[in-house]
C-alpha cells in the first residue's frame, strides 16, 4: 500500500530515458575495475540513497551507489502517468530523518515525490556517491577479497567489502501474457514506461488492468481522450481517499515547529498501525473495512450491474487494497466504458474478447504492474562457492530478517522477502533495514570482518515461523495476487505490525551469523 | 457422461475461441430465407436470442459461487460465450432485416420476468440450483430450437454461425453434467436435507414461478412455429439420458427434481400441472409493458456488430 507513482502533475515532460534501454546499442568496452568501496549500492531510489544518508551520518563515506538511470528517483523517477501519486499519507511516505514540511497535499503526486528525492541528493550531497548509466547485470562474492564485484553490461567492474541491493521490487514493467500482444499494430504505452509526447486527445483508448496505477491513469485519460474503455480482470477494493491541499498554515507550523511534525507523523503511523487489524487478519475490523468498501462503492455507483462487476468477491486485505475518489466516478462518464469480458487476444487493430467482439483502439496502455522478483533477481547474483541466488530461491525467496541469505555474506537486501507491508508505509520499514544495513556495517568494519554471513539454521528457523503466521493472514486466504508465487509461497508480505518488525530490526545479534575474520 | 477434467477442459476453451468477425455475415445465401418464413423466424430468433442472453446472465451467478477457482474461470467464460451466442443469433437477424440499426428485440414477458428474477436474486442461489437448471434449459429450448432452426433455414451463414455455437454448447453441457455428478457425490441425506433448506428459500421459489410458465411458454412457441411438440419432449429426455448415466448423477436431488418435472411437462395429460401453469403463462402476457422496471444495464450489453 506504499508504491505508486509521481504526481497529480499531469507533467508531460519526458521521463529520462533508462540508461538499461540505452545500454543496449552500446558496444561493450573494455572491462574496467574500480577500486573496492566499503558499501557498494546498487540503486539510487528511496532505499540507496536512505542508505547512503545513513551510513554518512554514521561516518562511512566510502560509498559507491550504482544507478542504471541517468536521475534519481527509482520507482518515482519511472512512474510518471498522469495522477500518479503514492496511497499513503505524505508525512508519513517519507524519510523521518529528513522531513518535508512543504507537501503540497495529502497524498503528494509523484512529481513532487520525486523533487522531494532529489532534494535530498542536494542536501546531503550525495551526488558524489552515484555513479549514472551503470546498469548491473552481474553480481558475484569473491572470497579470495572478501568483496562483492558488481559487473555492468558495459562490462565495467565494481566492488565494494559490502553490498546493498537497493534495485527496488517494482522497478522492471510487466506486460501481460496475453496472446497476440505483438500483433496489435496501434500504439502501447505501459504505465511505467509512459509516453509524454502521446496526444490522446480525439482517440479511442483502452486501459489493461484495474490496480494501483490504473485506478490513477483513468480518471485523468477519461478527460482528454475521445473513448476510454477499461478492461477488468480482478475489482479491487477501493477504499475512500481523505486527499486535500495543505493550508499554507500548516506549512509554515511544521516549518517553525518541526515537532508538530514529528507528532503528526506519528499519528498518521499509529492511525495505519491500527489497520493492520483489518488488513493483515481476519478479525471483526475486517467486516467493517468492507462494509466502508462497500458504501464507498454504493455510494458512488448508481447502476446495480456496474457495482456487481465492480464489487470484489474476495476479503479486503488478500489483495493490495486501493484508495480513490475519483476512480468510480471516471468509470461513469459517458466516454468510459468497463469490460469484464475476459480477453481472447490482441489483434493487429484491438482486443478480442470472449464474447465475441473486437474492440478496436488507437492506442492501448497496459497498466499491468511489475515483475515482482520473489523467484530471483532481476540480474545473476552468486554467493559462496558460485551458488546462484535464483537457485537459492528456486522454491520460494527467503531471507533472514528480509535482510541477509545464507551463503550471501555482506550482502544485504531493502525489500527484500517477507519485508513488504500492507497497511503502513514501506518507507517505515525501509528505515528499519537501513538502520540494521549500518550496524552490520559498522559492525563488519570495527570487528575486522571478511565476512559476516547469517547462519543457514537461524534462516530456516526464522521462516518456518514467519510461514506459519503468514498463514493466518488474509493474503493466504484463497485470492491470487502478486504477494503470491505461481505455487501459492507468500515471499512478499511481513506479517505483523510495523512495530514488530521494527523491534526485530532494532538490535543485530551476532550469534545469529557466522563471523569471519579478515586475514 | 464421465466426469471430465476442469482444467483440461477449461485450457480447451481457452484454446477454441472465436469472434464475430470469423463470420461474414455478408455473405451470399440471405435471399434464402422465404417471405413465409420470416416474421416466423423472426419471432423465433429473437427468443432465441434472450434465452442465449438469460443462460449469460446465470453463467455470471453461478460464477460468483463456483466451488473452486477453475469452475469460477469456467462458468466466466461460458458466461461470455452465450452472451457471444446471443451476439451472433442477433448478427443472424440483422444479415435477415429483422432489425434496425441498433434495435434490440423485445423479450417477451416471460422472458422478462425470468431477466427480473436473474437480476434481483440469481446471485444469491446455490450453485448447484443453476448448475442443474441451466443445462435442462440449453439442453432442451438450446438443443431443439437450433436443431429445428437448422432443419429449416437453409441460409449457410446460419450453418456456419450454429456450427461454432453448437461447439461451445457441447463444452458447456459437458461441464453441466460434470458438476451434476459432483454435486452427486456425498452424502444423499445431507444433500436431501440441504434441498429442503434451499427449497424453502422464497427467492428460490419465485424462480421456479418464473421458470415453469417458461418452458410451456416456449412450447407453445415452438409449436406455432410448426415445430412439433415432439421434438422438444425428445430434448428433454435427453437432459434424463446424459444426467442420469452415472450414479453420482442420479444421486444429485437436484438432477432427480429436475427430472421429475421434465417428465411432468411432457405430459400433457397431466391437467394438475398444465393447467395452473398455462394460466400462469397468460396471466404473463397480460402484464402491461410499463408494469416492468427498466430493464437492468446487463441486458443492452448485447450487440450485433462484430466491432466496437
Amino acid at each position: 500500500m506504499t508504491t505508486a507513482t509521481a504526481s497529480k502533475s499531469n507533467g508531460r515532460k519526458r521521463a529520462p530515458a533508462r540508461k538499461q534501454d540505452a545500454q543496449a546499442t552500446k558496444e561493450p568496452t573494455a572491462a574496467i575495475e574500480h577500486p573496492t568501496a566499503t558499501v557498494l549500492i546498487i540503486g539510487a531510489g528511496f532505499a540507496g540513497l536512505g542508505a547512503a544518508i545513513r551510513l554518512q551520518q554514521q561516518g562511512v563515506r566510502d560509498i559507491v551507489i550504482l544507478e542504471r538511470a541517468e536521475e534519481v528517483g527509482g520507482t518515482w523517477r519511472d512512474n510518471q502517468y498522469p495522477g500518479a501519486a503514492c496511497d499513503i499519507p505524505s508525512n508519513l511516505y517519507s524519510f523521518s530523518f529528513a522531513q518535508n514540511p512543504d507537501w503540497s497535499r495529502s497524498f503528494s503526486g509523484s512529481r513532487e515525490i520525486l523533487a522531494y528525492i532529489q532534494g535530498m541528493v542536494k542536501q546531503f550531497n550525495l551526488r558524489q556517491y552515484i555513479r549514472f548509466g551503470k546498469n548491473v547485470s552481474d553480481m558475484a562474492w569473491d572470497d579470495q577479497s572478501g568483496t562483492w564485484k558488481a559487473t555492468t553490461d558495459a562490462g565495467e567492474v565494481f566492488s565494494g567489502r559490502t553490498a546493498v541491493m537497493a534495485q527496488g521490487p517494482l522497478s522492471n514493467a510487466s506486460f501481460p501474457a496475453i496472446s497476440g500482444l505483438e500483433d496489435y499494430q496501434g500504439h502501447k504505452i505501459h504505465s511505467a514506461r509512459w509516453d509524454h509526447d502521446y496526444d490522446f486527445k480525439g482517440k479511442k483508448v483502452a486501459v489493461i488492468g484495474t490496480g494501483a496505477s490504473a485506478i490513477q491513469i483513468i480518471p485523468e485519460l477519461v478527460k482528454e481522450a475521445r473513448h476510454l474503455t477499461v478492461f477488468q480482470r480482478t475489482p479491487a477494493w477501493v477504499m475512500p481517499r481523505p486527499d486535500f491541499e495543505t493550508p499554507d498554515w500548516n506549512k509554515s507550523l511544521f516549518r517553525k515547529l518541526p515537532m508538530s511534525q514529528s507528532a503528526l507523523r506519528k499519528a498518521l503511523y499509529l492511525i495505519h498501525e491500527s489497520m493492520a487489524l483489518a488488513v493483515i487478519w481476519n478479525s471483526p475490523l475486517t467486516r467493517l473495512a468492507e462494509r466502508i468498501g462497500r458504501w464507498h462503492l454504493r455510494t458512488q455507483v448508481k447502476d446495480r450491474w456496474l457495482r456487481r462487476q465492480l464489487m470484489p468477491d474476495y476479503r479486503i486485505g488478500c489483495k493490495r487494497i486501493l484508495v480513490s475518489n475519483d476512480y468510480y466516478p471516471a468509470l461513469q462518464q459517458p466516454n468510459c466504458k468497463l469490460i469484464t469480458w475476459p480477453i481472447d487476444r490482441l489483434s493487429a487493430q484491438g482486443v478480442r474478447t470472449v464474447e465475441g467482439v473486437e474492440h478496436q483502439f488507437d492506442c492501448i496502455v497496459f497498466a499491468t504492474g511489475f515483475d515482482v522478483s520473489n523467484a530471483g533477481t532481476p540480474f545473476p547474483v552468486r554467493g559462496l562457492e558460485g551458488r546462484l541466488l535464483g537457485e537459492t530461491w528456486q522454491r520460494g525467496a527467503q531471507a533472514y530478517k528480509s535482510i541477509n541469505v545464507a551463503g550471501y555474506p555482506n550482502l544485504f537486501f531493502t525489500f527484500g522477502p517477507n519485508s513488504g507491508p500492507g497497511h503502513n508505509s514501506a518507507l517505515v520499514y525501509m528505515e528499519s533495514q537501513i538502520d540494521y544495513i549500518v550496524q552490520s556495517v559498522r559492525a563488519i568494519q570495527s570487528l575486522g570482518l571478511k565476512a559476516l554471513d547469517v547462519r543457514e539454521q537461524v534462516q530456516a528457523d526464522y521462516n518456518r515461523d514467519i510461514q506459519q503466521r503468514l498463514a493466518k493472514t488474509n493474503w493466504n486466504s484463497g485470492c491470487k495476487s502478486w504477494y503470491l508465487t505461481k505455487d501459492g509461497f507468500n515471499a512478499t508480505m511481513y506479517p505483523g505490525f510495523a512495530t514488530q518488525y521494527a523491534n526485530q530490526m532494532k538490535e543485530l545479534v551476532l550469534k545469529d551469523y557466522r563471523l569471519i575474520k579478515a586475514d | 457422461m464421465a466426469s471430465i477434467d476442469l482444467d483440461k477442459m477449461l485450457e480447451k476453451i481457452k484454446n477454441t475461441q472465436w469472434t464475430l468477425s470469423d463470420v461474414d455475415w455478408d455473405a451470399p445465401g440471405a435471399e434464402m430465407i422465404t417471405e413465409e418464413q420470416w416474421p416466423k423466424l423472426k419471432a423465433f430468433m429473437a427468443d432465441l436470442m434472450w434465452i442465449e442472453h438469460v443462460g449469460a446472465r446465470a453463467f455470471a451467478a453461478m460464477a460468483k459461487k463456483a466451488p473452486n477457482d477453475t469452475l469460477k474461470e469456467i462458468y466466466t467464460y461460458f458466461h461470455a460465450e452465450e452472451q457471444r451466442h446471443a451476439n451472433a443469433e442477433m448478427a443472424l437477424m440483422k444479415r435477415w432485416g429483422m432489425l434496425e440499426d441498433n434495435e434490440l428485440p423485445e423479450p417477451n414477458n416471460n422472458l422478462r420476468l425470468v431477466i427480473e428474477w436473474l437480476d434481483r436474486f440469481a446471485d444469491d442461489q446455490p450453485v448447484y440450483v443453476l448448475g442443474t437448471v441451466v443445462p435442462m434449459l440449453e439442453i432442451a429450448l438450446d438443443g431443439a430450437l437450433c436443431k429445428f432452426l437448422l432443419d429449416t433455414v437453409k441460409d449457410p451463414v446460419c450453418h456456419q454461425a450454429f456450427d461454432l455455437i453448437n461447439a461451445d454448447e457441447a463444452r458447456h453441457l459437458g461441464v453441466g453434467f460434470s458438476v451434476m455428478e459432483m454435486q452427486g457425490h456425498g452424502k444423499t441425506y445431507m444433500q436431501l436435507v440441504r434441498m429442503a433448506a434451499q427449497l424453502m428459500d422464497p427467492r428460490l421459489i419465485l424462480g421456479i414461478a418464473s421458470y415453469f410458465p417458461l418452458l410451456n411458454k416456449m412450447r407453445d412457441n415452438i409449436v406455432e412455429m410448426g415445430l412439433p411438440e415432439e421434438k422438444l419432449y425428445e430434448a428433454m429426455k435427453k437432459f434424463e439420458k446424459i444426467g442420469g448415466r452415472t450414479e453420482d448423477g442420479r444421486r444429485n436431488p437436484w438432477f432427480q427434481i429436475i427430472k421429475q418435472h421434465g417428465r411432468v411437462v411432457i405430459d400433457r395429460r397431466n391437467r394438475f400441472y398444465h393447467k395452473p401453469i398455462d394460466a400462469l403463462v397468460k396471466v404473463a402476457d397480460l402484464i402491461p409493458r410499463k408494469a416492468f422496471p427498466a430493464v437492468p444495464s446487463w441486458v443492452r450489453e448485447i450487440t450485433y456488430r462484430p466491432t466496437a
